[in-house]
């Protein structure tokens, strides 16, 4: 029961959150279930490291270079462009909490909590451009080698 | 071959891109290969988020230039992966431009659309799921959900009143949202006001501007990418500024 409620139920409202953006960025088809499977598949990395990181920052960024590695794969598999995998798929870790949280803390004049949540969300928002940055180079550094290498032969 | 008419459509294209949410690269590379593919000489281009150039040098040896403002741009994934399947396929292909005209316009004109039901059903899916993942309840998602049908309402009704202004639309549908949610957890339906505020609010969330973005910075369209990223920042502001006038003005009642 606690597995289910720690490790499956996030993966299932980050599997239809997905869907629904699908439907606001008028995905079709198979698409919306590549989408929907990336945001799981994010939000899994994300619970997962958890366990060997105590801190938030290296979960956003595995789980960042996790679905950027899955876009990459199936927008290669459908011969479509990653973006549209990609964007979907990583909006369930932008930190809306964070925005929220900041609003609440600068009305109540609590500057304090202010100014670290504003950080923290600042340092989200890197993190998952520099996991996406990095897994992406890879990808396209890995490319170029493969496709020098088969030439080669 | 008529340049002319070369131009029109490489900058037709560009602008279906651009329309749809392309990244800039993307839409320079595309029209690139495409004026290359149909043998024009010295092909070039350069855009920004809300303007394209893009210019050839006709066979006679006389430059032409045409210019195109991109008024809206929205989000349309489909039709972006329609648009980058036709470019491949004119490139291959190279069919005469006038087929390829009709081409593109029945992209824009045949693309599939979502029923505003559907589309609907999308805000209210968003809000029902992120409410729960940010830890509220059963009839916290009801309520999650609700708000963000509230979301999709004012940015149908409400947004022609703020114009073409993103900052204040997103503002606008932040504090529908946000006076949605106090309503409910005020009759009593909701419990947690932060976490359906949060659900409902990753509607507005700029995770799509920021991704482009990001994207952009890397293939180095600094110009691009350092305005989307502004956008960004500034809907976050506009998210934040909604929401707390609504709350401010749900305290005062």
């Amino acid at each position: 029961m606690e597995f289910l409620l720690n490790w499956v139920l996030p993966c299932i409202y980050s599997f239809g959150a997905c869907i629904g953006f699908c439907l606001l960025f008028n995905i079709h088809g198979p698409g919306m279930l590549i989408c929907g499977g990336g945001g799981a598949l994010g939000w899994l990395v994300y619970l997962l490291m958890g366990l060997c990181s105590t801190t938030i920052f290296p979960r956003y960024l595995a789980a960042a270079v996790a679905i950027t590695l899955y876009s990459e794969l199936m927008a290669r598999i459908r011969r479509c462009p990653v973006t549209s995998y990609l964007i979907v798929a990583l909006l369930p870790l932008v930190p809306g909490g964070g925005i929220y949280y900041a609003m609440r803390y600068s009305l109540s004049g609590d500057n304090q909590q202010f100014l670290t949540t504003l950080l923290n969300v600042f340092g989200i928002a890197g993190t998952l451009a520099l996991g996406a940055l990095l897994a992406s180079s890879v990808v396209r550094l890995f490319i170029t080698f493969a496709h020098r290498a088969h030439k080669h032969k | 071959m008529d340049h002319h008419s070369l131009l029109n459509l490489a900058t037709e294209l560009a602008r279906h891109m651009m329309e749809c949410g392309a990244e800039i690269y993307r839409v320079e590379d595309s029209v690139l290969r495409l004026m290359r593919a149909y043998g024009a000489r010295d092909a070039q281009i350069f855009a920004i988020p809300n303007c394209i150039t893009i210019s050839l040098t006709s066979e006679t040896g006389e430059p032409v230039t045409r210019l195109c403002r991109v008024a809206s741009h929205s989000t349309d994934l489909d039709c972006l992966e329609l648009c980058n399947d036709l470019c491949r396929r004119l490139c291959e292909q190279t069919p005469p431009v006038e087929q390829a005209h009709k081409e593109l316009a029945d992209i824009f004109r045949h693309r599939p659309r979502f029923h505003p039901l559907a589309v609907m059903l999308g805000h209210f899916l968003i809000g029902a799921f992120f409410t729960p993942f940010f830890g509220g309840g059963l009839l916290d998602a009801l309520c999650g959900g609700l708000c963000g049908l509230a979301i999709y309402f004012a940015n149908r009704f409400l947004a022609p009143l703020a114009g073409p202004n993103v900052f204040f639309r997103t503002l606008l549908a932040a504090a529908a949202s946000s006076l949605a949610a106090q309503l409910l957890v005020y009759a009593g339906i909701g419990q947690q006001i932060d976490t359906i505020t949060i659900g409902a609010l990753m509607i507005l969330v700029p995770g799509v501007s920021l991704t482009t973005a990001m994207r952009e910075v890397m293939a180095g369209d600094l110009v691009s990418g350092v305005s989307r990223t502004a956008e960004s920042i500034l809907s976050a502001t506009a998210i934040a500024l909604g929401t707390g006038a609504a709350m401010f003005l749900g305290g005062l009642l």
